[in-house]
C-alpha cells in the first residue's frame, strides 16, 4: 500500500490518498492520469490490467486501487 | 415529426403516456418500444428495417457472450489453479471473436451508409491524378436517423457484456427499446446500458412530479431552440452561405453566433429528450454542463456533448491506453525517453484515434477530420505546455485558481471553441481556411455596434429578443454550475411556483419564438449526423 500511495502522490500530491473516495466521480484524477497511474501499477507490481478493468469503481479510492492490484496478482 | 415539433409536444407524446399509463405495468415498456418505433417510422420510413437489424444483431451478441461466460464459470468451477488461468484464456479468445463479429457487423452498416461515397470520392480523386482512367461510381444511400447514435450504443452494450460489467438483457424487445428509445433516437445523448435500463424498463406510473418536472424542462428546450437558436440561424445563414462577401468583424460575429446556436439548439433538444424520459420517470443522462464554464479545450470536452466523450473515453481512449503498442512504449519510454515524453506521447497515442474517430463521426468531410485534429493538437499542446505554464505562474505569483488566471483561461477556451465552431459550420475546409484568414482582413470591432449586424436578416427586436434569452440562459446556467438550482429542487418547490415556470415558459415560447414571415422552420443539427 505505502508504494502505491507514493505513486499516486508521484502523479498527485495535493490529494489526500488516505480519506479521498471519489477520485474519478470528482475528476481529481482525470483520463491522463488514470492511464498514467495505470503505466506506474503495471510496472511496479507486474500486472496487466486489461480494458475491462478501466472502471471508476477501481479507481475511485487508494483502496480500490489496492483491492484491484492485489487481485490481478492473485490472478496472474 | 421532430422533438421541437406541436405534432410531438401536443399530440405524439401525450398519446404515448395515455396509453403508457392505461397499460398492466409489465407491459408498459411495450408501449414504449411500439411508439419508438412508430417514431422512427414516421422519419425513416422503411429504413426501420435497419433498426431492427441493429437490435437483433446486439440482442444475440450478448446473448452470445453471456453463455460463453456462463460456460467459462463452470468449467473453471471444477478446475484448480493454471488450469483456470489456461481456462480463461481460451474463453477470452472466443469472446473476442463473437465481439469481433457483432461490432464488424453493427459498425459495418455504419461505415457503409456514411462513409462510402466519402471514399469512393477521394479515391477517384487520387485516381485522376495518376495515368489510370478510372474512376468508383458513387450511390444513392440513405442513412437511417439515429444511426449514429444507437451505433455506438449497440457496441458499447456488447463491449460492456464482454467485459462483465453487465448481465446481457435477456428479453429481445428490451434490448431493442434500450437502442431505439423515441426521445433519445435522434440526438442522443448516447446511453450505456447502466444509465437507462432500472427506469426505461420498471413501467413506474405516472407521477405528477415527473410530469410537471418534466414538461418544464421540454419548455425550456423550446424556449432554448425556438427563441434563441432559430432566430441566430438566420444571421448565420446569411454569413456562412455567403461567406465570400464578408471579412473581419462579421466573420468573427458568425462563428461566435453560430457557437451559441449549435449550444442553444443542442442542448435545449436534450432538454427536451431529457424532459420526455422524465414524464415517464426514466432518467437520461445529461449532455451538457455548462460548458462555456471550461477553463481549457479538454475541460470543455467534459462538459459538452458528454455522453460522446464518454463513449470515447471508455470504448476507445482507456482500451487504447492498455493496449500492446502502448504498453511497448510505455516500457520504452521509462527507459530512454524519461517521464514527461512517455506520458506525451502514450497520451498522443491514445488522444489520437479518439479524435480521428470524434471528427469522422460527425459526417464524412475533411472540414469534420479536421475538427477532430483541430481539438487533438489544441489537447495535446496543453499537455506539453504544463509544466511550462505551473513554472511562469509560479514566477508571476500568481495562483491557478485566482479569479483573473481562472478568466484569461477562460477566454482563451471561447476563443479555441469559436474558432472551432468556425471551420466545423464552414462549407467544407477550403471555405473555413478563407473564413479563419478573412477574420484578420481588416478587422474594425465597431461593426459590432455600428448597425452592420442589423443587414444580416435580423431585426433589432430579434437581437433583443437573442441578448435576453442568452442571459436567462446564463443565469440559469451559472445558478447550476453553483448548485442553486440543486438545491431549490431538494427544498421541493411549491406547486404555485412550477406552474409560474412552466406558464412563463410556454409563453415565453409562444410569444417570442422564432416562427411566421421572415423565419424558415430550422432542423435538429445533430440529427444530421
Amino acid at each position: 500500500m505505502e508504494k502505491l500511495i507514493e505513486i499516486l502522490n508521484e502523479i498527485d500530491d495535493s490529494i489526500d490518498y488516505s480519506s479521498e473516495k471519489r477520485l474519478i466521480d470528482d475528476q481529481l484524477l482525470d483520463s491522463f492520469g488514470v492511464i498514467t497511474l495505470v503505466a506506474e501499477l503495471e510496472d511496479a507490481f507486474d500486472i496487466s490490467i486489461e480494458a475491462a478493468e478501466m472502471v471508476p469503481a477501481n479507481f475511485n479510492s487508494a483502496e480500490a486501487i489496492w483491492n484491484m492490484v492485489q487481485r490481478l496478482q492473485e490472478n496472474e | 415529426m421532430a422533438y421541437h415539433t406541436l405534432l410531438y409536444g401536443f399530440a405524439f407524446l401525450p398519446l404515448c403516456l395515455v396509453l403508457y399509463q392505461l397499460t398492466p405495468q409489465k407491459h408498459r415498456w411495450k408501449v414504449l418500444l411500439a411508439f419508438s418505433w412508430l417514431f422512427f417510422y414516421m422519419i425513416s420510413r422503411k429504413l426501420l428495417i435497419y433498426l431492427i437489424g441493429a437490435s437483433i444483431i446486439t440482442h444475440y451478441t450478448g446473448v452470445r457472450l453471456e453463455l460463453l461466460r456462463t460456460e467459462e464459470e463452470r468449467e473453471k468451477e471444477s478446475a484448480a489453479g493454471k488450469k483456470k488461468k489456461e481456462i480463461r484464456l481460451r474463453y477470452q479468445k472466443k469472446g473476442r471473436q463473437i465481439l469481433a463479429l457483432g461490432i464488424l457487423l453493427l459498425l459495418g452498416v455504419l461505415v457503409y451508409l456514411k462513409y462510402y461515397n466519402f471514399f469512393v470520392r477521394n479515391i477517384s480523386n487520387v485516381l485522376d491524378l495518376s495515368v489510370l482512367p478510372f474512376t468508383l461510381p458513387e450511390k444513392k444511400l440513405l442513412l437511417p436517423v439515429g444511426i449514429s447514435f444507437y451505433s455506438l450504443e449497440a457496441v458499447g452494450y456488447m463491449a460492456d457484456v464482454y467485459w462483465g460489467k453487465i448481465r446481457a438483457e435477456e428479453s429481445l424487445g428490451k434490448t431493442a427499446l434500450f437502442l431505439g428509445f423515441f426521445p433519445q433516437i435522434m440526438e442522443g445523448p448516447i446511453c450505456r446500458f447502466t444509465d437507462t435500463s432500472d427506469t426505461l424498463y420498471a413501467g413506474k406510473s405516472l407521477e405528477w412530479d415527473n410530469l410537471s418536472e418534466g414538461y418544464i424542462r421540454i419548455f425550456w428546450g423550446l424556449f432554448k431552440k425556438l427563441i434563441i437558436a432559430d432566430r441566430l440561424a438566420v444571421l448565420v445563414n446569411q454569413i456562412f452561405d455567403n461567406y465570400m462577401e464578408y471579412s473581419g468583424a462579421v466573420v468573427a460575429a458568425g462563428a461566435v453566433a453560430y457557437t451559441v446556436q449549435l449550444y442553444m439548439e443542442f442542448s435545449g433538444c436534450m432538454d427536451i429528450v431529457v424532459g420526455s424520459g422524465r414524464v415517464f420517470g426514466i432518467r437520461l443522462p445529461e449532455n451538457f454542463r455548462q460548458p462555456f464554464c471550461a477553463r481549457s479545450a479538454s475541460e470543455f470536452w467534459r462538459r459538452w456533448h458528454i455522453s460522446l466523450g464518454v463513449w470515447f473515453k471508455t470504448y476507445i481512449f482507456y482500451p487504447v491506453s492498455v493496449s500492446g503498442l502502448v504498453k511497448k512504449w510505455n516500457q520504452f519510454g521509462r527507459k530512454h525517453a524519461g517521464k514527461y515524453l512517455t506520458r506525451l506521447v502514450t497520451s498522443a497515442l491514445a488522444l489520437f484515434p479518439v479524435w480521428l474517430c470524434n471528427g469522422l463521426w460527425h459526417g464524412a468531410r475533411w472540414s469534420y477530420i479536421f475538427y477532430g485534429m483541430y481539438y487533438f493538437t489544441l489537447i495535446l499542446a496543453g499537455m506539453a505546455v504544463e509544466p511550462v505554464r505551473d513554472r511562469f505562474l509560479g514566477v508571476l505569483h500568481i495562483h491557478p485558481d485566482s479569479f483573473g488566471w481562472r478568466n484569461v483561461q477562460r477566454i482563451k477556451t471561447w476563443i479555441i471553441i469559436f474558432t472551432g465552431e468556425l471551420f466545423f459550420r464552414a462549407d467544407g475546409l477550403r471555405a473555413g481556411l478563407h473564413m479563419f484568414r478573412s477574420i484578420f482582413d481588416g478587422f474594425d470591432i465597431r461593426k459590432f455596434w455600428d448597425g452592420t449586424l442589423l443587414g444580416l436578416g435580423l431585426g433589432r427586436a430579434d437581437f433583443a429578443a437573442v441578448i435576453v434569452g442568452c442571459i436567462v440562459v446564463a443565469v440559469i446556467g451559472s445558478m447550476n454550475e453553483n448548485g442553486i438550482i440543486t438545491r431549490i429542487r431538494k427544498a421541493r418547490a411549491s406547486e404555485t411556483a412550477k406552474w409560474c415556470v412552466m406558464y412563463g415558459l410556454l409563453f415565453a415560447v409562444l410569444f417570442f419564438a422564432a416562427y411566421g414571415d421572415g423565419y424558415q422552420a430550422v432542423d435538429l443539427i445533430y440529427a444530421g449526423f
